[in-house]
């Protein structure tokens, strides 16, 4: 996002607004029009292009704007503003449909684990560099990145490896979220690693786990994350299995 | 697309928090698909006047027969009770559209939920947390704000500036809470439980 010099009357409504708390509103330098009189900059590094302080409609003199994004930046963009739906899955957001169609799709399948790091969040955002670390690090224990995910599909530069392309590991997001599967019995390992590298990160993560079961046993990943240490909060989501194929040709 | 997955709260506040959407699987069922979650979408808003929203805008932001005609992915509601959860998980039930419903909460009471409207779930996803540089974030009650919306719209500033507000007399809780719903497109947070919270937090 930008705010043009010329437009902006230094009103200080937009800040509010922006979630990488961004914008300042310094006295305008000699020739940028009523020196020492307020305006407001968007600090061009740490903005995610969200688009929150333009979407919020505040700006009296219509001073924001977002050029057109070109490569890299366009990556900050498609990874923070919800608004943006990726060819690739149309799906807006920043993953897949994940497990939220599985009674329709049939993606995850019991004695498989699924399981994402959604890098900067909550709310603090995050430099591609922490998803690279955290996605080589998940690469050499096994897992398999979902092809689907805008991650693996326009960051990784090889998805075999993890590693995320050279020019955008500076680029910042609102989060960036990594889906991958690994088979039950490899998980432990997939725990021990995200633990590792959730002490190398500059952000934070969150981190979600599926696992489908056979019949009514219970949940066979529940004992292997609380033996690597991790916490199961008491809220997630629950599919309540309402869904089924119905396009022509294709079966549930 | 895990943005309902990681609210935060203690069991008592969740408790009064269920986020509800129904989801159009890709090359699976979306030929045909804009009346029927249409129809989903009739039946939410029939037990749910909290927010409602596609990813693109909310009730706060947008008429809801706007929304409503615009349909074609996704529906959001938020439930304030259980009860009437129950009462439209049952009503979704029964009207069988063959479209992916998701529910958010505390597991114990969604499984309530379930077994009373005949429900047996397909799968659930849990939350593992944040890990990485957690003293970075925000404080905990702030946090519970700023979560109900996933894909982090909501602005730490936004919810300072309406506290102040508040304080002064200038604003209601309720009428901040649905300020700040207003960024969350999804139409996922929680317009009442974020009054509950800033009420709290402005001591008022």
């Amino acid at each position: 996002m930008r705010s043009d010099p010329e437009k902006c009357i230094g009103c200080r409504k937009c800040a509010v607004y922006c979630p990488m708390d961004c914008i300042t509103y310094p006295a305008r330098p000699e020739g940028a029009g009523g020196k020492g009189k307020l305006m407001a900059v968007v600090d061009q590094d740490e903005c995610v292009e969200c688009g929150c302080c333009l979407r919020a409609q505040v700006c009296p003199s219509g001073a924001l704007f977002r050029p057109e994004l070109t490569w890299p930046r366009n990556v900050r963009a498609a990874f923070s503003d919800p608004t943006i739906t990726f060819k690739e899955t149309n799906v807006s957001g920043r993953g897949t449909e994940e497990m939220k169609t599985n009674d329709v799709t049939g993606r995850f399948k019991p004695g498989m684990v699924g399981f994402a790091t959604e890098m900067g969040r909550p709310g603090l955002g995050a430099r591609l560099r922490d998803l690279d670390k955290m996605a080589q690090a998940l690469a050499k224990v096994g897992a398999r990145f979902e092809p689907l995910n805008p991650v693996t599909s326009l960051v990784m530069e090889d998805p075999a490896s993890g590693r995320v392309k050279a020019d955008l590991l500076d680029e910042k997001v609102l989060s960036a979220i990594i889906e991958a599967e690994i088979e039950l019995d490899k998980f432990p390992s997939v725990l021990k690693v995200i633990k590792e590298v959730a002490g190398e990160v500059e952000s934070v993560f969150s981190l979600d786990v599926i696992c489908p079961t056979r019949g009514d046993e219970p949940n066979p990943a529940l004992p292997l994350i609380a033996r690597a240490g991790f916490q199961v909060r008491i809220n997630g989501k629950t599919n309540l299995g309402f869904g089924r194929a119905s396009n022509q040709g294709v079966k549930s | 697309m895990t943005h309902t997955l990681h609210r935060r709260g203690e069991k008592e506040e969740l408790l009064q928090d269920f986020p509800m959407l129904a989801l159009v699987a890709q090359r699976f069922n979306e030929q045909g698909a804009r009346p029927k979650l249409q129809r989903i979408a009739e039946i939410m808003l029939k037990h749910s006047d909290i927010n409602f929203g596609d990813c693109r805008v909310n009730k706060f932001t947008t008429p809801v027969e706007e929304i409503k005609d615009n349909l074609s992915v996704v529906a959001h509601v938020v439930f304030r009770d259980k009860e009437s959860l129950t009462a439209c998980m049952r009503e979704l039930k029964e009207a069988d559209q063959g479209i992916s419903v998701i529910v958010s909460g505390c597991f114990e009471a969604v499984e309530e939920c379930c077994q009373k409207a005949g429900i047996k779930p397909h799968l659930t996803e849990f939350s593992l947390g944040v890990h990485g540089r957690t003293e970075l974030l925000p404080e905990e009650p702030v946090l519970e704000i700023l979560t109900m919306c996933g894909h982090a719209m909501v602005a730490k500033n936004q919810v300072t500036h309406l506290l102040e507000r508040i304080r002064k007399g200038k604003i209601t809780p309720e009428e901040a809470g649905q300020e700040l719903a207003k960024p969350c497109v999804c139409g996922i947070f929680n317009p009442e439980r974020a009054a509950r919270l800033l009420g709290r937090l402005a001591g008022v």
